[in-house]
């Protein structure tokens, strides 16, 4: 059983049309980048996973677990985290009170103090700021948080929306360095929407190209960097037949 | 003299800051402008006698000893509240916030409407423990024992309070919900169990505030919350909408800002001192649009 | 091939229709209430008209700007005393306003002028008090509106020797019939008609629609706002000297809570977004008061007396209001405009120029 599956998924505002029809499995333990051009409905497909977003037609699916039509909070409660675009950190409150605004739904509560633990020492620079209001973060140490915050759900899926949007390349890299790290020690399904095919190309793993709502290619991530599909998908020229 | 002074406005002062609570409160976490909290108010009051419509009233529940009456009234207040959520603000929840303020205003209609039917719309008198309002020696002043522990509750509500939203879990949920809902519930906050709490309080709040009120004054008035409650509203808008500190800084001003009119108003000008009181808000506002203390949750940048 | 007209052009003339249709509506309102020759149905009418004006005049400011105001009534109450303070006999005057000024006190005016120096009045206080308030975020505007309400109504009751205090100002000439008040209606249904077609009342819209998409594209919110303001109050200080010459006597508790409750329902009821709403939701509300009115008085079923318990009214006003923000938000017109479909004017358009000879 695949850990996501998501099937003939269709969102809509109004009458736009941002999904159609969309559909794709994830295994467990895969690292599964989005990319295409702006507009290709990257965000909506994680809002209509998490719950913010409600899906016109079509069925989520987790563990075999159905997640379309539940609120965010109860999908969050079946092990599924989102770190959002423009991360959304809490400014008012601290990192550390940050970090435990998720644990609510944890029932293994004796083992948040470990998780914390283990949070402070993968993002070391948290540890140091931890009684700091988040809002005095610089933007990659707000992404920082914003990862640790929903790993403090103890998710078995995470999506990520733009971790990289306005971050220095040299913070990216790092942040992407540390989400590997974690991935790999927790044994995490992830699910990244990433701006940058080349970037995604680099850290390596599956990527979907999206185009108009639509899937146009599906394949290794280090596979695309070479081929036309790229161009393809980003500016819809047809490639020589 | 002036010590008497100091003590009315902290009375003042504390009971505006408490009402104004109860609004930010739930403005917070829904953005909404609970127009009805006033009802709220005298719901709570007239909670305390048996319906009827006589111009002196009969002690029901306020008969009960103190230590049962309190928690007794609060409970009334935070169950309307929360009533009232269920029934009428969570069909509404996704409304646009000035619907949501439209049938709050429409909710406080009908409930006073309700107390009018059932009590009359004349005002009665209510002797509520009247053995506090015998004066009591501090510092010099003659101070009636009622404002001193007007004075106290206020404290002991506001401490109360800051507790419950900096060390408990609900707490935190509520403080991260009124930063940003959505995001929230994308942690597994609770949306109904939050809202539902913010209510329970905001009802309570109001319970407490009509307590106050009728132990000062004697009186049960169908619109008794009204007057109170407009000072609330705009004491939440001059703090910073959303932000509960400035809530309470403001109502402290406001409070001051009253009792200190009323003794520095010439006698043929004090019944304008309310009129007075919102001239000086109004005049606030041109300068500071924002409000004291803005919020985080600020408005979206162009 | 001859000029047909295009979509466009035809969708801008039956815009213009809704001012008349909605005009010739009132009328038929008024012709079917004064043909029944029931003198509570004429007066009725004549309340319902009055409200109108009243209505129209709030949509003004409240359908184009999204702002909620609960201080129109307070332009209603200052338009209502200005009117008395006019034509109200010098002689009463000076027994009862004693803290009139002289000139004042001496006025006999026709009561048209002072219908218009009361929206003028009005217009005035509105563009001041505006001027402070309406930098303020929509929510806030509408608490601080709330607080001038609150602010008029505790100086008008107070200010004795000017206004009477709450003791009721009697007296004033009962001008005001069915007809007066269509009259002044249809005014105020042309002039909202006018602004919210012109090009303030349209960027207003905008600011209500997207407030970020609009400040970007450079709109000053705060100007168009004071502008819908300000000839909002002006109908609304007319609609109060309506009522006060309606009734007949004066008091700061009749333009307090209940009449911007009253309001607000109509606009809620009828839906806020379009003139057509705000003049079909006084229509529905007055209609459905008068009927609890009549059943508060009492009813017979078979042989059994039956009476809606007092107060009922504004508990079942508000229910309606909070049942049609619950299912039915847009309100019955739903944000649309009463007006001819935009193909039957093409159909004319192309009916009359078919009889005329081909030119290119």
């Amino acid at each position: 059983m695949s850990k996501l599956g998501v099937f003939d998924l269709s969102v809509r505002y109004g009458k736009l049309v941002a999904l159609n029809e969309l559909s794709f499995q994830v295994a467990e333990g895969e690292r599964v980048f989005i990319s295409g051009p702006n507009g290709a409905g990257k965000s909506s497909l994680l809002g209509a996973i998490s719950g913010a977003v409600r899906a016109a037609h079509g069925r989520i699916e987790m563990d075999g677990d159905i997640l379309s039509g539940r609120a965010p909070e109860a999908i969050a409660r079946r092990g599924l985290s989102m770190v959002p675009e423009g991360r959304r950190i809490f400014r008012a409150l601290t990192v550390q009170e940050n970090l435990m605004v998720g644990t609510g739904l944890r029932r293994d509560r004796n083992a948040v103090p470990n998780d914390l633990a283990a949070i402070y020492d993968a993002f070391p620079i948290l540890s140091e700021r931890r009684h700091a209001n988040a809002g005095a973060l610089s933007g990659g140490q707000q992404q920082m948080l914003a990862i640790g915050r929903a790993l403090m759900t103890n998710p078995k899926l995470m999506l990520v929306d733009e971790p990289s949007l306005g971050l220095a390349p040299k913070v990216v890299d790092e942040v992407y360095e540390r989400l590997a790290q974690l991935q790999a020690q927790r044994g995490l399904t992830l699910v990244i929407v990433e701006q940058s095919s080349t970037r995604a190309a680099r850290v390596g793993g599956r990527m979907i190209l999206m185009r108009g709502g639509r899937i146009v290619a599906d394949g290794d991530a280090g596979a695309f960097a070479a081929e036309d599909l790229l161009t393809e998908a980003y500016f819809g020229q047809e490639s020589a037949a | 003299m002036s010590l008497q002074l100091i003590f009315d406005a902290l009375a003042l002062g504390g009971i505006y800051a408490v009402a104004a609570l109860g609004i930010a409160m739930i403005f917070g976490v829904m953005k909404l402008v609970n127009f009805a909290h006033g009802q709220f108010i005298a719901f709570a009051v007239f909670a305390l006698i048996v319906p009827s419509t006589d111009a002196t009233a009969v002690m029901g529940l306020g008969r009960a000893p103190a230590l049962v009456l309190v928690p007794a009234i609060l409970l009334v207040g935070a169950s309307l509240a929360v009533t009232s959520e269920f029934v009428v603000f969570r069909p509404l929840r996704n409304a646009n916030p000035v619907a949501l303020m439209v049938a709050s205003f429409a909710l406080g209609v009908v409930i006073q409407s309700g107390l009018m039917a059932a009590y009359g719309g004349r005002p009665k008198s209510v002797s509520l423990w009247p053995e506090l309002g015998s004066p009591v020696s501090v510092l010099g002043a003659q101070v009636p024992l009622l404002q001193i522990i007007v004075i106290g509750a206020v404290l002991i509500v506001l401490a109360a309070l800051a507790l419950l939203l900096k060390k408990s879990r609900i707490g935190l949920e509520m403080r991260a919900a009124a930063e940003d809902f959505g995001m929230a519930r994308l942690l597994g906050v609770p949306a109904n169990a939050v809202i539902a709490c913010a209510f329970a309080v905001s009802g309570a709040l109001a319970a407490a505030v009509a307590l106050v009120l009728v132990a000062q004054t004697g009186v049960a008035d169908v619109r008794m919350g009204g007057q109170i409650m407009l000072v609330a509203f705009i004491a939440t808008v001059v703090g910073g909408m959303g932000s509960l500190p400035g809530a309470v800084a403001a109502g402290f001003a406001i409070g001051a800002a009253s009792v200190l009119l009323q003794a520095a108003l010439p006698f043929e000008a004090r019944p304008f001192r309310d009129a007075f009181l919102f001239g000086l808000v109004i005049l606030v506002l041109l300068v500071r649009p924002q409000g004291l203390f803005a919020s985080a949750a600020a408005k979206p940048r162009v | 091939m001859s000029a047909t007209m295009t979509d466009h052009r035809a969708r801008r003339i039956a815009a213009r229709t809704t001012p008349v249709l909605l005009c010739l509506l009132l009328l038929f309102f008024v012709l079917v209430a004064t043909g029944l020759s029931d003198r509570a149905t004429g007066r009725m009418a004549a309340e319902t008209l009055i409200r109108v004006t009243l209505v129209v005049g709030f949509w003004i400011f409240a359908g184009n700007s999204g702002v909620i105001s609960f201080g129109h009534a307070a332009f209603a109450c200052v338009g209502a005393y200005v009117s008395a303070w006019l034509t109200l006999n010098p002689q009463m005057k000076s027994l009862l306003l004693t803290g009139l000024p002289d000139w004042l006190a001496q006025a006999d005016w026709p009561v048209l002028l002072a219908a218009l120096a009361a929206g003028v009045v009005a217009a005035l206080l509105a563009c001041v008090t505006g001027a402070a308030i309406l930098r303020l975020s929509g929510i806030a505007a509408s608490i601080a509106t709330f607080a001038f309400l609150a602010m008029i109504n505790t100086i008008w009751a107070n200010w004795t020797p000017v206004t009477g205090g709450t003791s009721s100002v009697v007296g004033l000439a009962r001008y005001t019939n069915s007809w007066v008040a269509l009259g002044w209606a249809c005014g105020a249904i042309l002039a909202a008609a006018v602004y919210g077609a012109s090009a303030s009342g349209l960027a207003l819209r905008a600011t209500r629609d997207d407030e970020v998409a609009a400040s970007a594209s450079g709109i000053d919110r705060y100007r168009h706002r004071l502008l819908a303001f300000t000839i909002s109050a002006f109908f609304c200080g007319i609609g109060g000297a309506l009522l006060g010459h309606f009734i007949g006597v004066l008091n700061p508790d009749t333009f307090y809570l209940s009449l911007t409750f009253l309001m607000l329902a109509m606009l809620v009821v009828g839906g806020i977004g379009s003139l057509s709403g705000a003049v079909v939701g006084v229509l529905v509300v007055s209609l459905a008061v008068e009927a609890l009115v009549r059943l508060e008085k009492g009813f017979t079923i078979g042989s059994a007396q039956f009476s809606l318990p007092a107060g009922s009214q504004e508990i079942l006003i508000g229910i309606a209001m909070i049942v049609v923000l619950v299912f039915r938000p847009a309100g019955l017109m739903a944000g649309r405009e009463l007006a001819l479909p935009a193909r039957w004017i093409r159909r004319v358009a192309k009916g009359g120029a078919s009889l005329r000879p081909d030119k290119y």
